[in-house]
C-alpha cells in the first residue's frame, strides 16, 4: 500500500501532521511509500517542470533522514527555511499538480496495492476564475480514479468555512461516494491527525467466509482485525563487514550419511509412555481439520448473557462481503438491525482456516456511531467475540469474603470520585516500542543519548495525591487496623522463614518406614531433605546428591 | 510443562458391590459407565504426561487388601494400585482386570482407607493437589460414627473430592452470578429425582451432599455429577488440571495507599502441548535427523557467512541500523517491577469489551488471611460497583516483562467477589477503519418482508429459555461448558494408534447407548464437531456413524465411501493403517445391524476375504480373526441367512479348495473391485 500526499499554504499544521505520519508509517508499515509534494510554491521542481509545483521527496519507504529533513519546516526558523528554499508563489493549476503525482506513481517499479494522494488544503474554490483550469482538473482527477488512485480531501480551516460544494465536490469522487462519510473542516491538530489516520490505513481484510444461517441460507462477510498487538520489529541479521543483510537458509540433513533430507524423507512422531506414534506431516495437519472455513450459526442468545469476565482472545469484526455472494450485505443489514432491536447476539460455530479446529463465537451487533467531527468511531457491523471453552477456565483458588460496611465504601467512593478521568483507547503509547523507536532514532542521527520516551502508563502519583488529599488517610483510618503494614513485606518473610524452619523436623522416618522403602525400592520417592536427615539419624556420610544419599541408606539397611 | 508445583495424587476409589452391575434392561449398569469414566480419566492423564500420580481402589471386593485391614474392620475393601504414574498398564487393568465384586462395603471406610492411602504414599513427596474421586452408586449401607471425623481430616489435609453417581441429584442455585447472573442459572440437566431409587440410595445422597457441603459450601455441590454429565464434559476432571500460579503484589492508589492482593489466570486459552517431532522416515528415529541453519551473502553465490561474522540489526523505515543485542538490553525501556497501580478511574461504559487484548483474564482478590487487605479492596469493589466505573490500572508481571495498560472491573459472586483484569491496547495497537454506512444505502436496505423473516428466524432459533414466573433465563447452550473438541480427537485419535502398537486386546468400540440422555449428547457434540458431510480419512468410522445416523447420505453411499478409505488404508500395508481398517470394519458392522443393512456388509466382508488373499494381506486377516469380526449372523439381524455355525467357519483357516476362486481375482484388481460385488 503506498500513500503520497501534497500540500499549499498554510505550514504549521501540515508539517506536524505529516510528521506524524512519516514516524507512524515507520512504526506501523515501513514498506509504505511516501512522497511529499508541495503546490502553489515560488521555486519549482519536478519531472516535467510545470511551475509552482515543488516535490520535496520521491515516492520512497520513509527513513530517518526524511523525517529530520520535514523537520527543518518546524517552527518559526522552519517557515523561513520555506521562503528561502521554496517560497509561496500565487499560482498553480490543480490538473498538473495531479499530473506530478500521477508521474511519482509510474515511476515506481514495482506493484502498488495502493494508491493514495491526500490534498491539504484551505482553498475551497482553487480555479474560481478559470473555468478551463477547473475543467482540466476535474478531468485529470477522473483519469486518476480510472487508473485506481484515490483522491482525499483534507480541508483546513477557512474563514467563512470550506464549501467544498463550490468545487472539490466533483473531484473527490472518492470511493466514499455511498458510504455518507464526508469530513467537517479541521480547525485542530488533533482533529486532523485523526482523520489522516483513518484515511492511511487501508483495510485488510483477514478473510473472506461464508456465514451459514441455517442449511439454505447463506451469506459471505469479512473479517477484519480492528485490535492487532504491535510488536517491535524482529532484527534483521546483518554481516559484520559491510552492515549488509544476509540470508538464512535451514537445511536439514542425516547425521549418519550427512546427505541432505527432502520433506518426503521425513514423518513425525509423538511418544507417550514410551510407545511411539508415527505420522506423515500431512497427517498431522488433517487432525487439526474439523470443517470447511466459516460461521455456522447456532443460535441466539440475549446481549446481556454475554460476561465480560469470560474473554478469551481479542475480538475481530464482521462486515458483509458482496463480492462473492449478492445480496450479502442486505441480509447482514437485515441481520444487525433486528439482532440491535432485540438485543441479542449470534452464537456461532466459527472455523477461521481449513487446518484450524472450530471454536465458539458470539457476533454482538454494533451501531454506527460518528462523532461530531463525522468521523466514524464505530463501523456498524457485529464484533465477533471469542467464546471459551470448558478447557480454557481455570477454576481459582479464591479468598474468603469479607465484606466492606457502608462506611468504608462510601469512603473509598469518594476516592474513586476525585480520580475520574476519560477513557480513550488511544490515550497510552506503547513505552516499549516508542523507547525503541527513540533509541534507533539516535543510533540513526549519531545522537548522543536517546530522547527518554515519555511513559504514559506509569500513574501520576503527585497529581494523584494532591487530588485525593486527606481521603487517603481517612480510608486507611477506617479500614487498616493501627499497626497494619499493607507493604508489609519484610515481616512476612521472617514469618516463613520460621514456618519453614519449624516444618523441618515433621519429615523425619521411623525405621522401619525407611526399610520398607529400601525393600518396595521406593526409597527414591522421599525428599533431599527428609533422606539427609535419615542419613544423620544413622549417623551415616552421604555425598550431596540425591542418589548418593541414596546409596548409602541402601547399603545400610540391606547390611542391617 | 508439568511443574513439579502443580503435581497432583489422586485416588480413584470405585464401588464394585453387588448393585453396581445392576442395570435396567437395555442401559449400561453403573459398573460399566464407572469404568468408561474412568478410562476416559485416567487417558487424559497418559496423555497429558503430567506427573500426577494416580491410585485405584476398589471396594465391594470378594477380597480384602488394604493396609487398616484387621479383625472385622475395613473389610471388602481392596488397593489394586498404589500411588504411581498412570500408565497403559492401569487403563488395560480397568478395561479388563477389575470385575464386579458380590459384596458390600461402607464407603465411608472406603474413603478412609483413600485418605490414608494418600496419607501414606505422599509422604516426603510434594503434591499441590490430594484428590479422591468415588465413583458409587450409594446403595450400600454405611456407617455415620466417623463422618464429621471424616470431614475434618479432609479439610485439615486439603484433600478435595469429587462423587460420580449414575443419577443427577437436584442441584440448586450454583454459584451464580450477581448483576448479570441473578436472572441466569446456568445450571443444567435434569433436576427432577432419579427414578428407581432406594431408602439406601436417598440416605446415601444426603450424606454426600453433607460432605460436599461442609467442604465447599455451596460449590461443593457442582463437584457430585452424574456418570452420563461426566461423559458428557470431560472437563469435569478440572481438579487435577494445570492450576494458576498465585501472583502476588499491591495494588496502589496514588503513593499512599495499597491495598496486598494475589491475581490467578482464570481465563487462557488452553493449547495443545506437546508437539510432533520431526523422524527419520526409515528408522523413524529423530536422533537421525539435524537441522542447521546459515547465513550468506545476497550475492550471486551466495557466499556463506558465520553466524560470528553477522551482527543484529533492526529497520528504521527504509534504513537498517545496526544495533547489537549487549547495545539493545542497555538501551531499552526496563520497567521498575512488578506493580498493579490505578492510574484513574473511568464509566464503565468507556472501556469497551472490543478494546480487550491479550491472552489472558487475571481474578484479582486480597491476600490470603489478611483480613484488613480484604475490607479494603471489598470497599473499592463495592464502589465501583454501585458507581458502575472501572479502574485502569499499569500492570507489570516482573522487572522482565513489559508493561500492559489494562482494566480492572468488579465482579461479585455469592461465593466470592474480585477484581477482573484485562489488558486494554496501546495506541499502537489500535487500526481505525472505517466501513460504509449501511444505513443511508439504498442498496443494502433490507425490505420489511426481509426484516422480519429475520426476525422471525432469530425466535425460532433462540438458546435460551425464560421462565415468566420466576424471571429468570436458563442457558440452553452454554459454550464455555463444552470442552475443545480438538482435545477429545487427540486423545481418541492416540488411543487407538497406541494400542495398536501394544495388543489388539482392545474390545469392540462399546455399544452406543440409547437413553435420551446419550442421545441428547450426540447431538450436542456433533454440533460442536461440525457437520460431517462426507467419511474422511482422518475419522472414518466416527464420519461414517455420523452420516448414516443423520441420514445425511444413504446407508449404500456412506459405505461405499468407507470401503474406499479401508482398501486405502490395506494398500499401504502398514499395521498403522490395519487398526484403522479394523475400526471401520467393525463400525460398519454394528451400523449394519442397526439398519438392517447386514447383507451388505456380509458381501463386503466375503470380498475383502478374497481380496486379503490375493494380496497376501494374511497379517491383516489375522488381526479380524484376532478380533473375531464375522458375518453378521440369523441371530443378530433377522435379515441374515447366516448361521452362526456358518460364521465361526467363515473366520477359519482357508484350505486349498479356495485357491480356485482367488483366481479370479488375479492381479489384485482394483479398488472398485470391492464395490462392485455390493
Amino acid at each position: 500500500m503506498r500513500v503520497m500526499r501534497k500540500k499549499n499554504k498554510k505550514r504549521a499544521l501540515k508539517q506536524v501532521c505529516i510528521r506524524s505520519v512519516y514516524t507512524n508509517k515507520i512504526i506501523s508499515s515501513n514498506r509504505d511509500l511516501l512522497a511529499v509534494v508541495f503546490y502553489g510554491t515560488k521555486k519549482d521542481k519536478n519531472s516535467v517542470n510545470f511551475k509552482n509545483i515543488y516535490v520535496l521527496q520521491e515516492l520512497d519507504n520513509p527513513g530517518v533522514k526524511r523525517v529530520q529533513e520535514l523537520d527543518k519546516f518546524k517552527g518559526q526558523e522552519g517557515k523561513k527555511y520555506f521562503e528561502d528554499q521554496i517560497g509561496h508563489g500565487s499560482d498553480y493549476s490543480l490538473s498538473e499538480v495531479l499530473w506530478v503525482c500521477a508521474n511519482l506513481f509510474s515511476d515506481v517499479q514495482f506493484k502498488m496495492s495502493h494508491k493514495r494522494i491526500m490534498l491539504f488544503t484551505n482553498e475551497d474554490d482553487p480555479h474560481g476564475d478559470d473555468s478551463a483550469k477547473a475543467s482540466r482538473a476535474r478531468t485529470k482527477a477522473g483519469d486518476l480514479r480510472d487508473t485506481g488512485i484515490f483522491l482525499d480531501l483534507m480541508h483546513l480551516k477557512k474563514r467563512g468555512g470550506f464549501d467544498t460544494s463550490l468545487f472539490y465536490r466533483d473531484v473527490i469522487i472518492a470511493e466514499n461516494e455511498d458510504i455518507g462519510i464526508h469530513f467537517e473542516e479541521s480547525s485542530k491538530l488533533e482533529d486532523l491527525l485523526r482523520k489522516v489516520r483513518a484515511k492511511e490505513t487501508r483495510k485488510r481484510v483477514l478473510s473472506r467466509l461464508k456465514l451459514k444461517l441455517n442449511k439454505d441460507v447463506t451469506l459471505t462477510v469479512g473479517i477484519y482485525n480492528m485490535v492487532q498487538k504491535a510488536y517491535r520489529p524482529p532484527p534483521v541479521r546483518l554481516y559484520r563487514e559491510t552492515n549488509e543483510p544476509v540470508k538464512t537458509k535451514t537445511r536439514t540433513f542425516n547425521v549418519n550419511t550427512g546427505s541432505l533430507l527432502l520433506p518426503s524423507d521425513t514423518k513425525r512422531s509423538q511418544t507417550y509412555s514410551h510407545r511411539q506414534i508415527v505420522l506423515e506431516k500431512e497427517e498431522t495437519e488433517e487432525l487439526k481439520r474439523f470443517d470447511e472455513p466459516g460461521f455456522i450459526l447456532i443460535g441466539f442468545k440475549p446481549l446481556m448473557m454475554l460476561k465480560k469476565h469470560h474473554y478469551l482472545r481479542h475480538s475481530l469484526f464482521v462486515y458483509p462481503e458482496e463480492s462473492l455472494i449478492n445480496g450479502s450485505s442486505t441480509l447482514f443489514s437485515a441481520l444487525l438491525t433486528k439482532c440491535l432491536e432485540k438485543e441479542v447476539m449470534a452464537v456461532c460455530r466459527y472455523t477461521p482456516r481449513r487446518n484450524s479446529p472450530p471454536c465458539f463465537v458470539a457476533l454482538v451487533p454494533q451501531e454506527e456511531e460518528l462523532d461530531d467531527q463525522k468521523i466514524q468511531v464505530a463501523p456498524p457491523g457485529f464484533q465477533l467475540v471469542f467464546l471459551p471453552y470448558a478447557d480454557d477456565k481455570r477454576k481459582v483458588p479464591f479468598t474468603e469474603k469479607v465484606m466492606a460496611n457502608p462506611e468504608q465504601v462510601d469512603k473509598m467512593k469518594a476516592i474513586v470520585q476525585k480520580l475520574r478521568f476519560k477513557y480513550r483507547s488511544d490515550s497510552f503509547e506503547n513505552p516499549v516500542l516508542q523507547q525503541h523507536f527513540r533509541n534507533m532514532e539516535a543510533l540513526a542521527l549519531d545522537l548522543m543519548e536517546p530522547e527518554q520516551a515519555v511513559d504514559l502508563t506509569l500513574p501520576k502519583t503527585e497529581v494523584m495525591d494532591k487530588r485525593l488529599g486527606s481521603l487517603v488517610d481517612e480510608f486507611k483510618e477506617l479500614v487498616y487496623p493501627p499497626d497494619y503494614n499493607p507493604e508489609g513485606k519484610v515481616t512476612k518473610r521472617k514469618k516463613d522463614d520460621e514456618s519453614y524452619g519449624s516444618k523441618r523436623p515433621k519429615v523425619e522416618l521411623s525405621e522401619e518406614e525407611l526399610k520398607a522403602h529400601v525393600s518396595k525400592g521406593t526409597l527414591g520417592k522421599l525428599t533431599v531433605p527428609a533422606l539427609k536427615e535419615a542419613c544423620r539419624m544413622y549417623g551415616l556420610k552421604g555425598g550431596l546428591k540425591k542418589q548418593e544419599l541414596l546409596d548409602v541408606l541402601t547399603e545400610h539397611f540391606q547390611k542391617a | 510443562m508439568a511443574r513439579s508445583w502443580d503435581k497432583a495424587a489422586v485416588v480413584l476409589c470405585m464401588d464394585v458391590g453387588l448393585a453396581m452391575s445392576n442395570s435396567f434392561p437395555g442401559e449400561e449398569s453403573p459398573f460399566e459407565l464407572a469404568k468408561k469414566v474412568m478410562t476416559m480419566f485416567v487417558q487424559r492423564q497418559v496423555f497429558a504426561e503430567n506427573k500426577d500420580e494416580v491410585a485405584l481402589v476398589l471396594f465391594g471386593t470378594d477380597g480384602t487388601k488394604n493396609a487398616l485391614a484387621a479383625g472385622d474392620q475395613y473389610q471388602n475393601i481392596t488397593v489394586h494400585r498404589h500411588l504411581m504414574r498412570p500408565d497403559f498398564d492401569l487403563l488395560e487393568d480397568i478395561e479388563s482386570k477389575i470385575q464386579p465384586g458380590s459384596q458390600q462395603a461402607d464407603l465411608l471406610d472406603a474413603l478412609i482407607v483413600c485418605m490414608d492411602l494418600i496419607q501414606e504414599e505422599t509422604l516426603g513427596k510434594k503434591f499441590e493437589k490430594r484428590h479422591i474421586e468415588v465413583f458409587t452408586d450409594l446403595s450400600s449401607p454405611f456407617s455415620r460414627d466417623q463422618l464429621d471425623i471424616i470431614i475434618h481430616n479432609l479439610k485439615k489435609s486439603g484433600i478435595s473430592l469429587q462423587f460420580f453417581l449414575p443419577f443427577p441429584i437436584g442441584k440448586q442455585g450454583g454459584t451464580g452470578d450477581r448483576g448479570d447472573g441473578s436472572l441466569l442459572s446456568d445450571h443444567h440437566g435434569p433436576s427432577f429425582p432419579p427414578k428407581g431409587i432406594t431408602e439406601q440410595q436417598k440416605e446415601g445422597i444426603q450424606m454426600v451432599k453433607k460432605v460436599m457441603m461442609s467442604l465447599e459450601g455451596e460449590d461443593g455441590l457442582e463437584e457430585i455429577y452424574s456418570f452420563s454429565e461426566a461423559l458428557r464434559q470431560l472437563c469435569v476432571f478440572k481438579k487435577t488440571e494445570r492450576r494458576s500460579m498465585p501472583w502476588s503484589c499491591q495494588l496502589t492508589i496514588g503513593s499512599n495507599l495499597s491495598i496486598k492482593i494475589v491475581a490467578y489466570k482464570s481465563i487462557t486459552q488452553e493449547k495443545v502441548k506437546k508437539c510432533w517431532t520431526v523422524v527419520d522416515a526409515r528408522t523413524l528415529k529423530k536422533e537421525a535427523i539435524q537441522k542447521e541453519t546459515v547465513y550468506c551473502l545476497n550475492d550471486d553465490d551466495e557466499t556463506e557467512v558465520s553466524k560470528e561474522d553477522t551482527i543484529q540489526g533492526f529497520r528504521y523505515g527504509s534504513d537498517i541500523i545496526p544495533f547489537s543485542k549487549v547495545d539493545e538490553e542497555q538501551m531499552k525501556y526496563k520497567s521498575e517491577g512488578k506493580c498493579f497501580s490505578v492510574l484513574g478511574f473511568c464509566r464503565s461504559s468507556q472501556v469497551h469489551m472490543k478494546y480487550f487484548m491479550g491472552n489472558q483474564v487475571l481474578k484479582v482478590f486480597a491476600a490470603k488471611d489478611d483480613e484488613a487487605a480484604a475490607v479494603a479492596l471489598s470497599s473499592l469493589i463495592h464502589a465501583l460497583d454501585e458507581l458502575d466505573m472501572v479502574a485502569v490500572v499499569r500492570y507489570v508481571y516482573n522487572e522482565k516483562t513489559n508493561p500492559q495498560v489494562g482494566v480492572a472491573f468488579p465482579l461479585i459472586k455469592d461465593a466470592y467477589e474480585c477484581l477482573v483484569y484485562i489488558q486494554l491496547p496501546f495506541m499502537e495497537d489500535l487500526r481505525q477503519y472505517m466501513f460504509p454506512s449501511l444505513k443511508n444505502n439504498r442498496k443494502c436496505t433490507p425490505t420489511e418482508a426481509q426484516l422480519s423473516a429475520v426476525d422471525a428466524l432469530i425466535d425460532s432459533m433462540s438458546l435460551v429459555q425464560k421462565d415468566e414466573e420466576e424471571g429468570t433465563i436458563e442457558d440452553l447452550f452454554p459454550t464455555s461448558k463444552i470442552p475443545n473438541p480438538q482435545f477429545q480427537r487427540l486423545f481418541q485419535g492416540r488411543k487407538k494408534t497406541i494400542y495398536f502398537f501394544s495388543s489388539h486386546e482392545e474390545g469392540p468400540t462399546c455399544k452406543k447407548l440409547k437413553t435420551e440422555e446419550e442421545e441428547a449428547h450426540f447431538s450436542v457434540s456433533s454440533l460442536a464437531e461440525g457437520s460431517v458431510t462426507c467419511v474422511g480419512s482422518v475419522n472414518p468410522a466416527e464420519n461414517f456413524r455420523v452420516l448414516v445416523r443423520q441420514k445425511k447420505a444413504t446407508f449404500e453411499e456412506a459405505s461405499h465411501q468407507l470401503i474406499n478409505h479401508i482398501e486405502q488404508f490395506l494398500d499401504t500395508n502398514e499395521t498403522l493403517y490395519f487398526m484403522k481398517s479394523m475400526d471401520c470394519i467393525k463400525a460398519f458392522r454394528e451400523e449394519a445391524i442397526q439398519f438392517s443393512e447386514e447383507q451388505r456388509f456380509n458381501n463386503f466382508l466375503k470380498a475383502l476375504r478374497e481380496k486379503v488373499e490375493v494380496k497376501q494381506l494374511n497379517h491383516f486377516w489375522e488381526i479380524v480373526v484376532h478380533d473375531g469380526v464375522t458375518l453378521i449372523t440369523k441371530d443378530e439381524a433377522p435379515g441374515s441367512s447366516v448361521t452362526t455355525e456358518e460364521a465361526k467357519k467363515f473366520l477359519a483357516p482357508k484350505e486349498n479348495a479356495n485357491a480356485d476362486s482367488a483366481a479370479a481375482f488375479e492381479e489384485g484388481g482394483d479398488v472398485d473391485d470391492l464395490l462392485e460385488l455390493i
